[in-house]
Formats: C-alpha cells, sequence, structure tokens
C-alpha cells in the first residue's frame, strides 16, 4: 500500500526545495509572534513613529537653535513618555478595551467626542507633515513633490485597504534603521561631551519666545496622542492578558526610552555641527541632512532621504490606522480596515479622505516645509494635556484598573506630567493669541 | 410643541432623564437625577426599580415607589417628604448610565457587538421600561449636541431590547445570570467571535454564561484562539480544565492541553476520562503540523464483511458527532485499512447485502509524519471531506477532516472578523 502514494503527490514533494513556508498550528504562530512582535512589538512601533518627519524636523530645529541646551528637557520628557505609554498598555493589557472606548464608556459620549475631534485634528495635521516630509525625502533626490507625494499616497492607501498590512510596516520599520546613522553622527562629530552631561542634568532656560515654542513642539512630537491610541489598540488587538502584563510594560517603557535616545541624538548631532557653524535656523531637508555629514560626508543627503523617507512612510500608514481606531471605538462602528470596502465604508473613507487632503496640501507649491512641521508639533503640544488627563484619570481609577492601577510616586508624576504640558501648552496659546 | 408632548408621554429617552430636575409634590426642586436603575428580569423588559440623584450636594437612592411621574427633564415624587437612603445594588440590577449607556452590548439577532448611543424607555404595564437601544448614529448625535438642537433631531431605529443583551459592568451580583436563550441559540463560532472581539471583562462574562452548559461552553471554547482559551482556563483548577476537555473532540482538547503551561499539562491530562486521556496521549505525541497532530481519532469503522444494516447500526448507535459519521471506514481482519464508504452510499444499499460488495472508494492515505502540504494536496486532489491516517501497520489511527485544513490554510487576518492588528 506504501505504493499507492499518488503521482500527484510525488510531484509535489519533488518541488519540496521551493516550498512556501505555511504556518502550522501551533509552533510557528508561537515563533512568529516571538521573533516579529517579540522585537518590534508595538510599544516600539508606537514610540519610534514619533521620530517621524515632524519630529526629525523639531529636533534638528532645536540642536541647531540651542545646541545641547534643551536636552534636560528630553529627559524629563521621557520619563513623562514612558509614564504615559506605560499607563496606556497597562490599560489595553488589564482592560482588553482601548482609550477611546474606555473615555466613551466613563466620561460619556461629549468628551469622547471631543478627545476623538482632538485627535482627529492633530492626527490630521500629523499626516500633512508626514506626507511633506515624504515629498522633502524624494525631493533630495530631485523628485518632484507632484510626482512622489501622490504615488507614495497611493501606494499607503492601497497597502491599508487592500491588505498586506503587516508585511508593508516590516519594510517600513527596516526603513528608519539609516536613524541609527544619528548617534554614530553624533560621536563622530565629536561633540563636547562634557557640555552634554551638563545639559542633561542641568536644565538652562532662554528668554524668547521661540524657546517656549520649541519647548512645547518637542513635547508635543515626542508625546503624540495618536501613539497612547495606536498603543492601547494594538495591545488589544493583539490580544494581551494580565499574564502579559510585565512583557506589556517593559515593551512600552523600553520603546519610550530607546526612541527618545535616538531623538537626544538628533539633538547633539545636529548641536555638534550646524549650532557650531553657526547655522541656527534649518529651513529645508538639505540643511537638516548637514547634521549627518560628519558620518557620510557627501552621502550625508541620501542616508537623510530615506531615513526620512521611512519615517515618513512609516508614521503616514499607522497614523489612519490609529485615526480609524479611535473613531470606531468612540463612535461605536465596527472596527475593521483592511477588509472589504462594503464592509467598512465609514474607515475606508475616513482613510481615504485623509490620505487625499494630506497629498493635496503636501503638494501645494511654495508651502514652508519646517515651520509647516514645527507648527502641526505646536498643536499637537496644545491637544496633548487632553489627552493626558484623560489616561491619568483612567490609569489610577482602581474600578477599572484594580490592583494593576497607577498609585503613589508613578500616579504623581504622571499628574505633574499632566499638570506641566497643561501649564505650557496654556502660556503657548497666550503667547500666540497675543502675538508676543 | 404638543405634538412632543404626547409623544414623550409614551416614550422617554434616557439622555433626557438623566441630569433633569428631582420635584416634589408641590412643584419645589430638590436636586438632580444622575443615574437610573431597573432591574432585568428573565428576558422581558426591565423595570426601573429606583433612581440615583443628588441632593444638596449628596448622592443617594430615591425608590421608584416614591416617585409619582417621570418626564423629560423631570422626576416628579409622589409624596411632599424626601426619604433618601445609600443605594446598595440588589440582585439583577443595573445602572443605565454606568452600566449600558455608551457600552457594549450583544446584539443578540446579528450575533455582533454594538454601543448603547440612547436607551428608550415606555410606559408598559403601568410603569416604565426599557424597551429598546439606540445604536445608530442619531442616538449619538442626539447626546452630543446640546439638548436644545439634538432634541430635534429624529431618533433612529432602534433595537428592540428583547434582541439584546447587556453587559453587566463590574456588579457581580448581576453577572451570575442565565444565558440569554436566544444566545444559547447561536452557532458556537458565532460565540466564540463575541468573545474574541469583546473585552477581557466581557469575554469572561459571556464565558461564564455559557458555562451552565457543558457541552455549549466546550463548543465555544474548540472555537476560541488559543490566546482566548488560555485566557479563560488559566483561573480554573485542573479538575474544571480536565472537565471542560472532556466534553470536547479530543483532536481540539489535545490542542488546547498543548497550549497550556507545561506544568500544567500532565495533572491536567491525568484527571480526564481513561478513554479521553488515551486519544489525548497519543495525540499529543504528534508533532501539531503533521497529519498526525491535525487528525481526530473519532471515527467509525467496521469490517469489512459487516452487512451494510450492521454498519449503520453502528453509525446509529455512535456517540460521535454528526460530522464525524459522514465516512465509514472499513478494515480487514487484520485491522488494515480497505478503504471508505459514503454514509449515503450505505443507506441507497441493499440492507442485506456485505460492505465489501458496494463499491468501496479505493481513498488515498496519510502518514501521521505527512506534512501540512502534502494532506492539503491530497484533499484537494482527491476531493475529499475527511482523509484517513495510518500507522506504519496500515491500521487507521485517526482522520483529518476538511475544517481542521482549512483553519489552517485560512489566509492571515481572514480567521478573525474584528480588528486588522492581531497576530494572524
Amino acid at each position: 500500500m506504501p505504493g499507492r502514494v499518488p503521482a500527484a503527490l510525488r510531484r509535489a514533494r519533488s518541488l519540496a526545495s521551493a516550498r512556501p513556508h505555511l504556518p502550522s498550528r501551533l509552533r510557528s504562530r508561537r515563533s512568529r509572534v516571538l521573533v516579529f512582535l517579540g522585537l518590534l512589538g508595538p510599544g516600539l512601533i508606537a514610540a519610534n513613529a514619533g521620530n517621524d518627519a515632524g519630529g526629525i524636523a523639531t529636533y534638528s530645529e532645536v540642536g541647531a537653535k540651542y545646541g545641547y541646551t534643551l536636552l534636560w528637557a528630553m529627559v524629563l520628557i521621557t520619563v513623562s513618555l514612558a509614564l504615559v505609554q506605560r499607563a496606556a498598555a497597562r490599560m489595553g493589557t488589564v482592560t482588553g478595551k482601548g482609550l477611546a472606548e474606555l473615555i466613551r464608556e466613563r466620561y460619556g459620549i461629549r468628551w469622547s467626542a471631543f478627545a476623538t475631534v482632538s485627535v482627529l485634528v492633530a492626527n490630521f495635521g500629523i499626516c500633512i507633515s508626514d506626507f511633506v516630509g515624504v515629498g522633502a525625502a524624494l525631493g533630495l533626490a530631485g523628485i518632484p513633490v507632484q510626482v512622489s507625494v501622490p504615488i507614495a499616497a497611493l501606494g499607503i492607501w492601497l497597502i491599508i485597504v487592500r491588505g498586506s498590512y503587516r508585511s508593508a510596516e516590516r519594510v517600513f520599520v527596516w526603513m528608519t534603521i539609516p536613524f541609527f546613522a544619528y548617534p554614530v553622527a553624533a560621536i563622530l562629530a565629536k561633540p563636547d561631551w562634557g557640555q552634554v552631561g551638563h545639559a542633561l542634568v542641568v536644565p538652562q532656560l532662554h528668554a524668547d519666545p521661540t524657546f517656549l515654542l520649541l519647548f512645547v513642539a518637542m513635547a508635543g512630537t515626542t508625546i503624540t496622542p495618536y501613539m497612547q491610541l495606536y498603543l492601547q489598540s494594538a495591545v488589544v488587538e493583539r490580544g494581551s492578558t494580565e499574564a502579559d502584563l510585565p512583557a506589556e510594560t517593559r515593551e512600552a517603557v523600553g520603546g519610550a526610552i530607546f526612541a527618545d535616545v535616538v531623538a537626544a541624538f538628533i539633538i547633539i548631532a545636529t548641536g555638534a555641527t550646524l549650532y557650531v557653524a553657526g547655522i541656527h535656523s534649518i529651513g529645508s531637508a538639505a540643511d537638516a541632512a548637514k547634521a549627518l555629514e560628519p558620518l557620510a560626508g557627501q552621502y550625508a543627503e541620501l542616508l537623510f532621504g530615506v531615513g526620512l523617507l521611512g519615517a515618513s512612510l512609516l508614521a503616514a500608514a499607522i497614523l489612519p490606522i490609529a485615526t480609524s481606531y479611535v473613531v470606531a471605538e468612540s463612535l461605536g462602528f465596527e472596527k475593521g480596515i483592511g477588509r472589504r470596502t462594503e464592509e467598512a465604508p465609514v474607515f475606508v473613507g475616513l482613510i481615504t479622505a485623509m490620505i487625499v487632503i494630506s497629498t493635496i496640501v503636501a503638494v501645494i507649491p511654495g508651502v514652508p516645509v519646517i515651520s509647516l512641521l514645527v507648527g502641526v508639533q505646536v498643536i499637537n503640544g496644545v491637544l496633548l494635556p487632553i489627552n493626558l488627563g484623560f489616561i491619568w484619570r483612567l490609569a489610577r481609577s482602581e474600578e477599572l484598573m484594580g490592583e494593576h492601577r497607577n498609585r503613589g510616586p508613578v500616579d504623581w508624576v504622571t499628574a505633574a506630567t499632566v499638570a506641566i504640558t497643561s501649564t505650557l501648552s496654556l502660556i503657548l496659546v497666550a503667547v500666540t493669541v497675543l502675538g508676543l | 410643541m404638543a405634538a412632543t408632548q404626547t409623544r414623550s408621554e409614551a416614550v422617554l429617552h434616557l439622555s433626557l432623564i438623566l441630569g433633569g430636575a428631582l420635584v416634589d409634590s408641590d412643584g419645589a426642586r430638590l436636586g438632580k437625577v444622575d443615574d437610573v436603575i431597573v432591574r432585568l428580569e428573565g428576558s422581558g423588559y426591565p423595570p426601573i426599580t429606583g433612581f440615583l440623584v443628588t441632593v444638596a450636594g449628596r448622592q443617594a437612592y430615591l425608590p421608584a415607589e416614591r416617585v409619582a411621574t417621570v418626564e423629560p427633564r423631570m422626576v416628579t415624587l409622589s409624596k411632599a417628604k424626601l426619604d433618601l437612603r445609600p443605594f446598595s445594588r440588589r440582585p439583577e440590577e443595573i445602572l443605565l448610565k454606568h452600566d449600558v449607556l455608551d457600552h457594549q452590548l450583544i446584539n443578540v439577532e446579528g450575533a455582533r457587538l454594538v454601543r448603547a448611543n440612547e436607551i428608550e424607555l415606555a410606559r408598559l404595564e403601568g410603569w416604565w421600561r426599557v424597551v429598546g437601544v439606540d445604536t445608530g448614529p442619531r442616538g449619538g448625535l442626539r447626546r452630543l449636541l446640546p439638548k436644545r438642537i439634538g432634541g430635534r433631531i429624529a431618533t433612529g431605529d432602534f433595537l428592540d431590547w428583547a434582541s439584546v443583551e447587556p453587559f453587566a459592568g463590574e456588579a457581580p451580583a448581576v453577572r451570575l445570570r442565565v444565558l440569554h436563550p436566544r444566545l444559547a441559540k447561536l452557532h458556537p463560532a458565532q460565540i466564540a467571535d463575541l468573545v474574541e472581539a469583546a473585552s477581557h471583562d466581557e469575554g469572561r462574562q459571556i464565558i461564564e454564561a455559557v458555562g451552565s452548559d457543558a457541552d455549549l461552553e466546550a463548543d465555544v471554547f474548540e472555537e476560541l484562539d488559543a490566546r482566548h482559551q488560555i485566557e479563560f482556563v488559566a483561573e480554573r483548577s485542573d479538575e474544571e480544565v480536565a472537565a471542560l476537555l472532556s466534553h470536547m473532540a479530543p483532536d481540539d482538547a489535545a490542542d488546547l492541553v498543548a497550549e497550556l503551561p507545561e506544568a500544567r499539562r500532565e495533572p491536567v491530562t491525568e484527571r480526564l476520562a481513561p478513554s479521553q486521556r488515551r486519544k489525548v496521549r497519543a495525540l499529543l505525541g504528534y508533532d501539531p503540523a503533521e497529519a498526525g497532530g491535525l487528525m481526530s481519532p473519532d471515527f467509525v469503522s467496521v469490517y469489512r464483511h459487516a452487512t451494510v444494516a450492521e454498519t449503520l447500526d453502528r453509525v446509529r448507535r455512535s456517540g460521535l458527532p454528526d460530522e464525524n459519521l459522514a465516512t465509514v471506514y472499513l478494515m480487514d481482519a487484520k485491522h488494515r485499512f480497505a478503504g471508505s464508504l459514503h454514509l449515503a452510499a450505505l443507506l441507497r444499499a441493499d440492507p442485506e447485502g456485505a460492505v465489501i460488495d458496494l463499491d468501496v472508494e479505493d481513498v488515498p492515505h496519510l502518514n501521521p509524519e505527512a506534512d501540512f502540504e502534502e494532506v492539503a494536496r491530497l484533499m484537494a486532489d482527491y476531493n475529499l471531506i475527511a482523509a484517513p491516517v495510518l500507522d506504519s501497520e496500515e491500521r487507521m489511527i485517526g482522520v483529518v477532516t476538511v475544517d481542521d485544513v482549512l483553519e489552517v490554510l485560512l489566509p492571515k487576518g481572514w480567521r478573525r472578523r474584528f480588528g486588522l492588528l492581531g497576530e494572524d
């Protein structure tokens, strides 16, 4: 009877060397999770998406304008970011609900609508900035934005709406690797490490309005509302349970610290090159790329361009998803992108609108790229306290979080973060409105 | 205005009661209404049993017996005197605002989760009861806009309360309720979908409710993904897990055992009934990616010289689920595999004839070590819904059914109806 193996099967066996990898029920699911999500989980992706086009522009601007003197702020912002990301990941793990969902259930439809609209506005701004980033990156290669941005937009739309988001996400993450060039460039630029150390520890203030603006922009780009929303939704989607709490906490905190170390090196690299050379303002992507010159020399622009492109695409792909999750959770629609259009018309519509409008804004000739990017971060900085306030209140709720609620120092520092960012934002609004 | 007045006598919306004034029988304002308490009784429309009110800055409970009328933005006491006490939940009571409004509900009709944007109450049998839930955008918009404008938006379609099942929030007294009769009628796979889409606490409530029917619970567990299986099994004792496993199909039970933490596998397996334990142990010995790991050891086989009537009788007396009986397998005197027969072929045949004389299908078979592709190709090439698995002595040890193969073959992301960022 062994001779009964059909010819077709033998043929199939002979093709074994070229066979595609098929998942088995147990082993590979686990190994996939370990290999991919273990290394590049939502905690890391969420925080690193913050180092997008707007982030790079802001950090470069900070480094060029003030050298290392704002590094102490980066330390504070990192503590805040780590706490906030940690709270979001833990809430998702313990409750199995997204942030917008929790706001809706605890504070009613009006607050959730308010939070949703603020996130929509902020995300729209960031989305525009990331398409501008795509245009600027490809602009370094001489491709006009009128060509590059629509093509990139179409690609992102296809990836999100038509399917293989997961594999694309991996590509995007790899494309951010050129950003590791910043730490190397920072070291090669031989900064005065004594000054860097001093700046990290000793707060230094500047008495001009740009300082405040950049400070808030820095907080806004590093602690962006969509990061917490994305992280919490992703943790929920991942199906994490209380058993995963230590791992989720570690990943959220680790991702935040990692992202901010990269951000700090962007400041150091620009501080050690542009600031030292007397260039105190960045007008274009090409200016920002100069910070990479100690490492890449004449290839600095290429390196910068590839990194900026990857970072912009990553954020531009994650943003519409995070946005539609928020809308889904707060309005109570069925979630589901990557589904067929007819099953989720609201989402496909929302994503399409976001991408189309961002594309149109990004290709208008004569848009002042860097100031637009920084401006968006300012809006984010203003909207941030709303979101943070909810996270603080929800994460300390015993009814919701039980024994895993924020208590003691963690709760106090979170409260202080909310208070400080709110104050800064209000001052900024006052300064802007009064035209100081 | 007059028209609204008459209509509002018949139907009230929760958002119009909340925040409304609490007045005594003389019309003097005493405080405001914070929440409405209803009692879930069986499958009927839940009546209002009381209100949470704030009077002079303190929150208190107002039993429904002391209320004369409920109108938009006004609740009137039946007496002039106000008798307030602290609120404590009684069994079966839920708070409409705290537990239901803005929260997820199960739409039992469509087997999906919906969110309550508005709650509709009506006067039935002399008192106000919850009759429906608005899950559409209109209900949300009505509440979103200021009351003056929002109140003018026509109400959307309300889901009848009879077709929804609320989650009970954090109220332990309400949680151990019997399963909604219509929820019990859903397919186990639909219930599993709901559990996977719901939050941890909501999923646990569904599982708890399903737990009253051991067979249904086992069916739901068979359909759950590994993550959720582990989540709900983690809190149970080894005995409870074994009891659950004993109601599951052996191949699904073996899969679940394999997902358990190392230290629990043996204690749980030991507590199984002997026959189930033997099957699970045997299945655990195979690589889950190969035919041995995919197969189920549950099938009916007869000697090839048996008569059709005898064979049908075996099928009739078998305790196996229907889907395992669609094909009957034949063996020779040495228990070696000798072909298969469709149940339909047996039904059409002369009952007195021997099965060997029928047109026995000479189906190809699999080794336990056959890898997944081999299994899938064989079944596709020969149009099989079930493929027999033979050991080295050609004795049949199990059958791989098409659903086991589909489960593995299903493209990433198709497995779950909800969500995008899932690990699949």
